[in-house]
């Protein structure tokens, strides 16, 4: 839990659930082939050796597909991409300190192998942080729950989930509210003190917690007896499992072959 | 035939020490509406708590449909007594508002048709229908309040009560909300401060102050008792004062 | 300092994820057995607060920058470890899904690192260790400091030892560590003390809400267990990595130790480290230098390393350049030919 959070960040998470009530082809794919798919996908991506750039790139299709099938403007993936990017970025950075020996001879330029490295964690940073922020973009946050759910995850877990996910909002305009107070009261600072943070978040938590009682208690009201119920009406269809299988597919054969390097010796065959 | 909600010198004290009700007594009748008034802090909301058992008196007693409210008759009091809570927010936690509607029909064991003919009728009955798929804090304040009021009419219970209903509503809400309110065929409770909805709706009143009943009567008769009102931090309503008292 | 996905192998991606699917698993079950109904509400609603706190900053005294909530030792002071656990693994799980911190991959990890550690380890070893029953307001602000710290330091070495054993970032353990730890040591220091006014607040506001610390024993063996089977797990994942990139490790120590004076000369700006590593691969393009101070090593084991490493920096003009010319040109085309798909799919969903 490190970054402060922007307000902008949270019309984004408003936004992104905009996305996922659209009605496309791959918002009606199961939430579970989803999930299912997208892990498939990232741990295939972070298999490969570590300095490997042109066996990757294939696998941008999937998020390139998903995103323009699901309508999910790029604009903001990307920007979401670059608050995500620093941390491995930063890391990533080192390798070309640390890693120089050369690896790659292009005519009379040499790249050294940090350099490749930095490169291709950059591009599994793209591919894999994408693939997740699509996930939820072509779901929803319900949806996600529910799949989860089905495919085993605790109920505990997933309906806590759900609670957090609702009341975001709600806490995060009380917040806003409280500290508006405060900054037109002193302009242009960053912070608050601590003694009026303190106070700050105190009430807040306060006031978190009498909300929670009263949820409770309506919960109770409608029959709550520690066990949530939920209804999973959709069932599998045939675009589902084939969903999962096609892409399985194209994982495998990408995994295994470097399809953008036959594709470069195949056209420089053909030129030459 | 028992009245629908009996309270016998109900007494409650909150873990904090906080006395919140002293000896209240009160009778709720099949099919009346009864209106709760009294300033802020006079002890409505926790009165009304305790008609389903949310909270349980300190001392004194409380009956629904004649079965004294305990721990072990808990649900008897939550499937005979409706609640509807203040902050509409607090009671649609779903992530839809079908969902919503669907809860407490599905935690009552129901069915699945069922749930959804009780959740179809629901929302049908506050003109809600067209929100059924909708996330319910993308709705307006007006929209929450009707669903909540549906997810309570979904579990088909005898008594209707209601927590400051009126508050936050635009005026075209809150016209929609007396409509459906006089519309109801449930015993009803309502805790408010609004008293013209209280002449629209109600036939009787309860003033409450300081957790103590210190006035019941009929609607007009009772709220065209200017001094009495101050007394008790409330005021006679705007629309008695253009019509002569009986 | 969350993990991110693109420094995580899927080995250790994948025993992390095994380990917090457990962790959670544990906890779902000891709070299903305490029948607590109320928290059902009370986690998400939690959730929710830590991530507005997370919005509010405040300036720390003297430094000029500023601090704020992380929330773990702070949820496990109001809740008890096994709620506290999944709230934290919830947070993180929308962080990942909605903000891309961290990462899917990386979730494992991060609910490793920000979850146990501070509920599993720092609550119940340290905070009600000092607690001890009724909440006190000087016992408790030195628990909530010791146990922030030892947290968050736990936390970063925790990162540390993944990254390493995940082998995609070159960062050495040492530098990486002696980085880490510091931070989070203040990163510690600052949290305790946020964590220590605020449950001071709410013990002064609202006391009943306190969980009465020894009310439900907490360390039983299993989490014990469970962080065993981690630092296991942990400790063979780095040990299989470094094998595979020992010589790598070696080589990369000693052109260190060779070039010691010139990087302490320089040391300070990146920038400065950048251009010194370049100039070195410019001047040296046959890349001699390598073998010398090889054949300086002090430990016996010359010969086999010192023939690897030759083969290594024969490699480039080994390559065939066709091959690395091809997975250049293929990749690029690769990515134009995807970009157009992409047009191509935006416009098919809507003649359907
Ligand atoms: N959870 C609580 N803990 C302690 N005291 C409370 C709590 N809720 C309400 N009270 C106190 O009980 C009294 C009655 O409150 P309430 O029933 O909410 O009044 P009303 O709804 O008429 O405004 C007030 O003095 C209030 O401060
Ligand atoms: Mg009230």
């Amino acid at each position: 839990m490190a970054f402060p959070m922007a307000v902008e960040r949270w019309l984004d998470v408003a936004r992104m659930d905009e996305l996922a009530r659209q009605g496309t082809p791959v918002h009606r794919i199961d939430a579970r082939a989803q999930t299912v798919t997208t892990l498939l996908f990232i741990g295939v991506v972070m298999s490969f050796a570590r300095d490997e750039l042109s066996a990757l790139m294939p696998f941008f299709i999937y998020p390139v597909a998903l995103m323009s099938a699901g309508r999910i403007p790029a604009a903001s993936l990307l920007r979401k991409l670059a608050v995500a990017m620093p941390f491995a970025v930063a890391v990533g950075l080192l390798n070309p300190v640390f890693d120089t020996r050369p690896a790659l001879a292009l005519g009379p330029l040499h790249v050294s192998s940090g350099w490749l490295s930095f490169l291709s964690i950059m591009l599994r940073c793209l591919l894999t942080v994408s693939a997740a922020l699509l996930l939820v973009a072509c779901t929803g946050m319900q949806r996600l729950c529910e799949g989860l759910v089905r495919l085993g995850v605790p109920r505990v877990f997933a309906v806590q989930l759900l609670f957090l996910y609702r009341y975001l909002f709600l806490l995060a305009d009380e917040g806003r509210r409280m500290t508006r107070g405060i900054e037109l009261r002193s302009p242009g600072v960053r912070g608050v003190r601590f003694r009026v943070y303190v106070s700050l978040i105190g009430h807040l938590l306060l006031r978190a917690m009498a909300r929670a009682e009263r949820i409770y208690h309506a919960m109770q009201a409608r029959g709550f007896d520690g066990r949530i119920r939920l209804q999973f009406t959709s069932p599998l269809r045939l675009a589902d499992p084939l969903f999962v299988g096609g892409w399985t597919l194209f994982f495998a054969v990408a995994r295994v072959w470097n399809l953008a390097e036959a594709l470069g010796a195949l056209l420089m065959k053909g030129v030459g | 035939m028992p009245s629908v909600i009996e309270i016998k010198d109900a007494s409650y004290v909150y873990p904090d020490g906080t006395q919140a009700l002293h000896a209240v007594s009160l009778c709720v009748e099949a099919g009346e509406a009864v209106a709760l008034v009294g300033a802020n802090g006079a002890g409505k909301s926790t009165l009304l708590l305790h008609m389903n058992g949310t909270l349980l008196a300190t001392q004194g007693e409380v009956r629904v449909a004649g079965v004294e409210v305990s721990r072990l008759t808990l649900s008897h009091a939550r499937r005979t007594v409706g609640m509807v809570f203040q902050d509409p927010d607090d009671q649609l936690f779903m992530p839809t508002v079908e969902e919503d509607v669907a809860f407490g029909p599905r935690h009552a064991g129901m069915a699945q048709d069922d749930v959804e003919r009780r959740t179809h009728e629901a929302l049908a009955r506050v003109g809600m229908s067209h929100l059924r798929m909708r996330p319910p804090y993308r709705l307006s304040a007006g929209e929450k309040r009707a669903v909540a009021i549906a997810t309570v009419l979904a579990m088909a219970p005898g008594v209707l009560v209601m927590d400051e209903p009126s508050s936050n509503l635009d005026p075209r809400g809150r016209r929609r909300l007396i409509a459906q309110l006089r519309s109801f065929e449930h015993a009803r409770v309502i805790a408010t401060h609004d008293l013209e909805l209280v002449v629209e709706v109600c036939t009787r009143v309860i003033v409450l102050d300081g957790g103590r009943v210190v006035a019941q009567g009929p609607v007009r008769e009772l709220l065209n008792d200017e001094a009495r009102m101050l007394a008790h931090g409330l005021e006679r309503p705007h629309i008695l004062r253009h019509q002569h008292p009986h | 300092m969350h993990m991110a996905d693109a420094l995580v192998s899927p080995v250790v991606g994948g025993t992390m994820w095994l380990a917090a699917c457990g962790l959670i698993g544990h906890s779902v079950r000891r709070i299903e057995a305490s029948a607590k109904d109320h928290l059902v509400p009370l986690m998400g609603v939690l959730g929710a607060f830590v991530f507005t706190a997370q919005m509010i900053n405040f300036t720390i005294p003297g430094t000029g920058s500023s601090g704020h909530l992380g929330g773990g030792l702070l949820l496990a002071a109001l809740l008890g470890p096994h709620a506290a656990l999944l709230v934290i693994a919830s947070v993180l799980t929308v962080q990942a899904l909605f903000f891309a911190d961290g990462g899917l991959l990386a979730l494992g990890c991060n609910i490793v690192n920000l979850g146990f550690f501070p509920a599993y380890v720092a609550y119940p070893w340290v905070y009600r260790v000092i607690v001890r029953g009724r909440y006190e307001a000087m016992r408790g602000s030195v628990a909530a400091l010791a146990a922030s710290v030892l947290g968050l330091q736990l936390g970063a070495l925790s990162v540390v030892l993944q990254t390493q054993a995940s082998g995609i970032a070159e960062l050495p353990f040492g530098a990486f560590a002696a980085l880490m730890l510091p931070i989070h040591l203040a990163i510690g220091v600052v949290e305790g003390c946020v964590t220590a006014a605020v449950v001071a607040f709410v013990a002064r506001a609202r006391p009943e809400v306190l969980p009465v610390a020894d009310a439900e024993p907490v360390r039983s063996l299993r989490p014990v267990l469970a962080a065993l089977l981690i630092a296991a797990a942990l400790t063979g994942g780095l040990l299989s990595g470094w094998a595979s990139s020992l010589p790598d490790g070696l080589e990369w120590a000693i052109a260190r130790l060779s070039g010691t004076e010139e990087v302490s000369a320089l040391r300070g700006t990146w920038h400065a480290r950048l251009s010194a590593v370049q100039e070195r691969t410019a001047v040296m393009p046959d890349y001699a230098f390598r073998q010398t101070p090889l054949s300086a090593r002090p430990d016996g084991s010359d010969g086999a390393s010192a023939e690897s490493t030759t083969a290594r920096a024969d490699a480039p003009s080994a390559l065939p350049l066709g091959t690395s010319v091809a997975g250049v040109v293929g990749g690029a085309v690769t990515l134009l030919v995807i970009s157009w798909l992409g047009f191509v799919f935006r416009k098919w969903p809507r003649a359907v």
